[in-house]
């Protein structure tokens, strides 16, 4: 699913630019790093990318569409191809693991059957099918970032979109996080991606978006961050 | 099929995770549905009453003492009143046999009269109580008319019963029905308030808003319904024997009453149709507005 954002800029009430003129174009398959400081714009630009947010000026579109002009009532079959991890988690609370996973496809009407299998793989791929049972309070925070991916992958979207997936996880985690997301992206799904960690970013080099201040100073395939 | 299972299931969820809300909902909501279902019957009863009562008003009209009387010409123009249901015309002779029947044993002091005093008369019933007094009017104008004997005073008072128990009925009705769909209302919006979150996430992984919405709905219609019953059956358990000490008791409003096991039984069903009417409405439009505010983008 190839990603189109043409002259966009979102200004929150009353008067907060949060991003100003951006043009980009992401293809089906790349893996992208959108960097730059707290407040620089990268959340506003993915949560344009799922629709939580339209643009004040400018289209954004995915896979050809306007998201500006998609009816709501097809916003949802739209969200089933896009896989989301927020960086707080948003798991369902009074859901164990197995039913937050679950959840996704029996909103699909998928049948129980399959859920269960589908459900079974992807927990078993993110490592945590001993824990199936658990509530998300009882999950460390890497844990819980791990059920969102698997959450994100249960409905086999063809985009996948993590906002900061690593920023409250440790290093050993957030590695492993990480090789979860590299997967994904082999399997040919798209990975946009928002971090300031430096580390991550130059472990990998990845196509690098940076953003200041809501303005777009840097599209480098292969780029670095130096913070 | 898959779908409807899975929301049934999220219905009964939300059952469990506001048991005791819901608990109160039910029974507010059959508290307000019985008093509107007994005010209902009430009304229904008294109104068969005073239809009865209504239907037994006499008005007897006694013309003027005059041989020469054209009393056909008289009694066509009584019958042409828009206010008259019915009319016997009563000569002096049969009057007289009437009240002679009437007395019995004692119907000899009449013989102490001499002539037969009774004139031709006319006994007049109407449509409803609020004929009655332009009827009077009417008969009193007319010069052949020597005096009209009616009870007014009961005519009056049926009249502003009447007039009394239907507003009352209609606020009651008015009352129970804004008050359930308060609570209900109420309800279902604690409900999506506490689920508020929950609802952003689902909507965000894709769930769609009639997926999200019907549990909601269905929980309101489901409680509204269940209070509904406990109504029925509370009005079911209260309504015969209230009924049986009444006929016991005041014999003479033995035909006035609602006394058919299965009208009662309808009117108890159409009870409980009401109140899951009730209750899907309210849900609805509250689940429609909730969740409307929370899934608008920015």
């Amino acid at each position: 699913m190839n990603i189109n954002f043409s002259g966009v800029s979102k200004i929150f009430e009353p008067d907060i630019a949060a991003l100003v003129d951006i043009n980009l174009n992401i293809e089906q398959g790349e893996f992208v790093y959108v960097i730059g400081q707290t407040g620089s714009g990268k959340s506003t630009l993915l949560r344009l990318i799922t629709r939580e947010i339209l643009p004040s000026k400018g289209t954004v579109a995915v896979g050809n569409v306007d998201l500006r002009r998609m009816r709501s009532a097809d916003v949802p079959y739209y969200r089933r191809d896009v896989g989301l991890v927020a960086q707080d988690f948003r798991l369902i609370p009074s859901l164990t693991v197995y039913e937050n996973i679950a959840f996704v496809m029996e909103a699909m009407s998928v049948p129980k059957r399959i859920v269960a299998e589908r459900a079974k793989d992807v927990i078993n791929q993110v490592g945590l099918w001993r824990r199936r049972a658990m509530r998300p309070a009882q999950l460390s925070g890497g844990e819980q970032q791990r059920v969102a991916i698997a959450r994100a992958l249960a409905g086999s979207p063809s985009l996948f979109i993590a906002d900061e997936p690593t920023g409250n996880l440790d290093f050993h985690t957030a590695a492993e996080v990480m090789k979860i997301l590299f997967a994904i992206n082999a399997a040919g799904v798209t990975v946009v991606m928002s971090t300031h960690n430096q580390s991550i970013v130059n472990s990998s080099r990845q196509r690098v978006i940076e953003l200041d201040s809501g303005r777009l100073v840097r599209d480098e395939k292969g780029g670095s961050y130096s913070g | 099929m898959t779908t409807f299972k899975y929301i049934l299931r999220d219905m009964w969820r939300l059952l469990v995770h506001h048991w005791v809300l819901g608990l109160l909902t039910m029974i507010t909501a059959g508290v307000m549905l019985w008093i509107l279902g007994i005010t209902t019957l009430f009304s229904l009863n008294l109104e068969n009453l005073l239809s009865r009562l209504e239907s037994e008003l006499v008005v007897q009209a006694y013309l003027v003492k005059d041989n020469t009387l054209d009393v056909e010409g008289v009694a066509a123009r009584i019958q042409a009143l828009d206010y008259v249901y019915s009319m016997k015309v009563y000569s002096p002779s049969d009057s007289l046999a009437k009240l002679q029947e009437k007395m019995g044993s004692q119907s000899h002091a009449l013989d102490m009269l001499g002539d037969n005093p009774i004139p031709w008369n006319f006994e007049i019933h109407v449509h409803n109580a609020e004929d009655v007094t332009p009827l009077v009017e009417a008969l009193k104008a007319m010069p052949e008319v020597d005096d009209v004997v009616y009870a007014g005073l009961v005519v009056r008072r049926i009249s502003t019963l009447s007039r009394i128990s239907s507003r009352v009925a209609l606020i009651l009705f008015i009352l129970a029905v804004v008050i359930t769909a308060l609570v209900v209302y109420n309800t279902i919006h604690i409900s999506l308030y506490s689920r508020r979150e929950e609802i952003g996430i689902m909507y965000l992984v894709g769930a769609t808003r009639a997926y999200i919405a019907t549990p909601f709905v269905l929980e309101g219609t489901l409680l509204a319904f269940l209070g509904a019953l406990a109504a029925a059956g509370g009005i079911i358990g209260v309504y015969f024997p209230g009924i049986t000490m009444l006929r016991a008791n005041l014999p003479f409003l033995n035909h006035s009453l609602l006394t058919e096991k299965m009208v009662i039984i309808r009117f108890c069903a159409l009870l409980a149709g009401f109140g899951a009417t009730l209750g899907w409405v309210c849900s609805y439009v509250v689940v429609a507005r909730f969740i409307n505010a929370i899934t608008r983008p920015e």
